[in-house]
């Protein structure tokens, strides 16, 4: 709701202000939540757990000691062709 | 926004761009704030990614958003997978940035801190960021390819196999230049080595709580690793004062580069779970977490620069290498300019997770933009050091002289007033014995480090702590890469061997795992005993070697760009690559010449295997010098030869595309159109 669009006079302008402020809050903080689960995303990817739960979705299996012993198997042979970036 | 207004804010950042870069580049004889540097970076890097990566995307490369890649096309949840751009982003700038940008640029600081700031920002913008997109792009249209394999289809058999060669040379020379920083790092420091030494059941400790307590909890892991490693760095210092105990840590340069190389046979050889692995994850968590610290120290302290725009040593007579700027400038820096082993990378897993063809653009280009920001901030970091100190800690004592008093008397003549009283001050607020000879650039970086955050965090009473903290993130670093590198080296060796023998092949195979892993680790560790023995301090000749190698990686691959675009039907557009690979032909091939031909002993290695002959009484310590000095000159003479073949069969299809004898043809995969630009319009 624009400014231009309320009654001189009325005391709908505080709301309206209340309002902007109100949005202008939830969009900071859906901006920002948002923000953390990109990082997030981003770490998990970087440190292999994204891998990991794709290597569990594949196989429809659960997280244990073996899962993991697999994955490490199938990914960790990659892993280690992988040349590091002086 | 509107047209007029975007006009504006470009414009805007063009001035503001020019007016810093004057500031750097003009002022003489009065100190500068980092932040000039700081805001030429950012204004450069959004200029060229805004319109110079825009050029290169819609003009040369012609990104197609309708084109599905292969990890759509080909996804198998495992190597081809579609991931957000941003995911992408990270995961590329996380394998492209190691230790190169932090080491090239504080050695690069003894000509000033003007030549490396304006080779960094040119090179990249201009050459490393054209380099690293150019080659992902490629590789995205070629399922993923690697840069050898791309050079064998597009150019021939040669360029596949000096591409080869050149990799696994880059990597002994890199692990062997990587170690030496290191060893120089930790001689004679037991808080040093205590702390890097509890990394390793830190990281034992790490696989063993993923594989049998917490699978796959990795980030959780790399979080206690690193408190951990904390309470190393906390430890370190009660270690190094307990008279009874310091001495197990105190170590010389090669009781050190011993205990490296018995290191890296055994992480070779090790399960990939039990010591790389966490190793690899911890490092990353530590590196990840220090550069964004770094900056925004930079940022929040806007430290002033004591090194001056230009030192007196541009006419080649430095003290940490010999020659002069051009070439030694542009192969000392490379890893934040252009370098070739992020081709590796470009060409290696990212393509495999590209989403859409555009994205390339911000993956490839951006990524190293942020890497060129690591180089401009290792730069910033030395030079806030008074520059008598950064002249101490990183001349060799064959050139400034073993004593304390007679150091500082040499770095004084030279314009850069130093005491030794002052520096046994300085090494005893960061915990160490001396300061003196500290050649590699990790311990200059370190003090930059540690006076920028003790300026705000702590004070001087946690200086001790914080230079510390930054040598563990180097040397982790390093021994990081070490591991990767001597493992990537061993699955080569194998994979070549197996062409003669196929059990050599198998990597699961004892004999062989470790046979080549000794291969690997003699040759790396032999150029590492070369530079502890070397009275010059070994990274006069080992980092401008590592600093050819990379840069002829990086004429392969812009080899390979170039043809391939010539192969577009593109060749008027070729000045994208052709230029910055002229420039590193010259660079390199110039560079070569000198180290292999320059009457000068300290930068020639035939000069100065002549001196040595014609110096001393002959002894076995003399003949290993003088055999090394020859085996350097070869093998930079080798890997020039090589890749002058490479650039000769380039021009061969060049010419032949354009003449019309050959028919222009790339081996891209078959257009298939995506189904995610249906799914966004959706």
């Amino acid at each position: 709701m624009s400014s231009s669009t309320l009654k001189p006079g009325s005391n709908a302008r505080p709301t309206a202000e209340c309002c902007s402020a109100g949005r202008t809050r939830a969009s900071v903080s859906t901006w920002f939540t948002g923000l953390i689960r990109l990082l997030l995303s981003i770490l998990r990817e970087i440190f292999d757990e994204s891998a990991y739960a794709r290597f569990l979705a594949r196989h429809s299996i659960s997280s244990c000691p073996n899962a993991y012993a697999a994955f490490l198997r199938e990914h960790g042979t990659a892993k280690a062709r992988r040349p590091k970036c002086c | 926004m509107k047209k007029s207004i975007r006009t504006l804010v470009w414009l805007g950042v063009s001035i503001l761009g020019a007016l810093a870069l004057g500031t750097i580049a003009l002022h003489r004889g009065e100190e500068i704030n980092a932040m000039w540097l700081v805001v030429a970076a950012f204004c450069a890097y959004a200029l060229g990614y805004r319109f110079y990566s825009k050029f290169v995307s819609a003009k040369v490369l012609a990104l197609d958003a309708q084109r599905a890649t292969p990890a759509e096309r080909l996804d198998d949840g495992r190597d081809f997978v579609p991931t957000n751009k941003w995911v992408v982003f990270g995961h590329h700038f996380a394998a492209i940035a190691g230790p190169g940008p932090l080491v090239g640029p504080v050695l690069a600081a003894q000509f000033g801190y003007l030549p490396g700031t304006l080779w960094i920002l040119a090179g990249a913008v201009f050459g490393g960021c054209v380099q690293d997109f150019v080659i992902l792009l490629f590789s995205v249209r070629r399922d993923g390819r690697s840069l050898t394999e791309m050079a064998r289809e597009e150019i021939g058999v040669v360029g596949g196999f000096v591409a080869y060669a050149a990799v696994i040379s880059i990597i002994v020379i890199l692990l062997g230049a990587g170690a030496l920083i290191v060893v120089n790092a930790l001689k004679s420091s037991p808080w040093g080595v205590f702390t890097i030494a509890m990394t390793i059941p830190i990281a034992l400790l790490m696989g063993f709580y993923l594989r049998h307590l917490r699978p796959g909890k990795v980030l959780e892991v790399s979080f206690l690793g690193f408190i951990l490693v904390m309470l190393a760095i906390w430890g370190g210092q009660w270690v190094s004062q307990t008279p009874t105990v310091a001495p197990w840590f105190t170590l010389t340069a090669p009781a050190l580069a011993i205990v490296i190389i018995v290191y890296g046979f055994a992480a070779s050889a090790l399960p990939v779970w039990l010591l790389l692995a966490p190793r690899d994850y911890l490092s990353t968590f530590v590196k990840l977490g220090t550069i964004g610290l770094l900056a925004l120290g930079i940022i929040v302290l806007r430290p002033t620069l004591h090194m001056p725009p230009l030192t007196r040593f541009v006419d080649g007579s430095g003290p940490i290498f010999a020659g002069k700027i051009f070439p030694f400038a542009f192969i000392t820096i490379a890893c934040g300019a252009i370098s070739g082993f992020h081709s590796l990378i470009s060409s290696g897993t990212t393509p495999k997770l590209i989403r859409r063809e555009p994205e390339t653009r911000m993956v490839g280009y951006g990524a190293m933009m942020a890497e060129s920001m690591v180089a401009i901030m290792a730069t910033i970091a030395c030079c806030v050091l008074q520059p008598g100190i950064y002249f101490a800690i990183n001349s060799p004592a064959g050139v400034v002289g073993q004593l304390p008093e007679s150091a500082a008397a040499t770095i004084s003549s030279w314009g850069f007033p130093v005491t030794a009283a002052g520096m046994h001050a300085l090494a005893q607020a960061v915990g160490e014995q001396t300061l003196f000879n500290r050649t590699g650039g990790a311990p200059a970086f370190a003090v930059g480090m540690a006076h920028i955050f003790s300026s705000s965090l702590g004070g001087q009473a946690v200086m001790a702590i914080w230079y510390h903290f930054a040598i563990m993130f180097e040397a982790l670093f390093i021994l990081t890469v070490l591991d990767a590198g001597t493992r990537v080296g061993r699955f080569m060796v194998q994979d070549a061997l197996s062409h003669f023998w196929k059990p050599l092949g198998r990597t699961s195979w004892y004999p062989s795992i470790l046979a080549t892993s000794a291969l690997i680790v003699a040759a790396w560790g032999s150029f590492l005993w070369q530079g502890v023995k070397d009275p010059l301090g070994g990274i006069n000749s080992l980092w401008p070697l590592f600093g050819i190698c990379n840069q002829l990686l990086a004429t392969v691959a812009l080899c390979v760009a170039t043809t391939i675009i010539v192969k577009m039907g593109k060749a008027r557009y070729s000045p994208v690559t052709l230029v910055p690979l002229v420039w590193l032909v010259a660079v390199t091939f110039t560079a070569s010449w000198h180290k292999i031909f320059d009457p000068n002993p300290r930068i020639g290695f035939l000069a100065h295997a002549r001196q040595l002959a014609s110096s001393a009484t002959p002894s076995h310590e003399m003949s290993r010098l003088i055999f090394n000095d020859r085996l350097d000159a070869a093998v930079a003479g080798v890997l020039v030869c090589m890749v002058a073949l490479i650039l000769l069969e380039s021009i061969s299809v060049w010419v032949s595309v354009v003449s019309g004898r050959m028919q222009a043809r790339v081996r891209e995969a078959p257009f298939v159109p995506t189904r995610f630009a249906a799914e966004e319009q959706g």
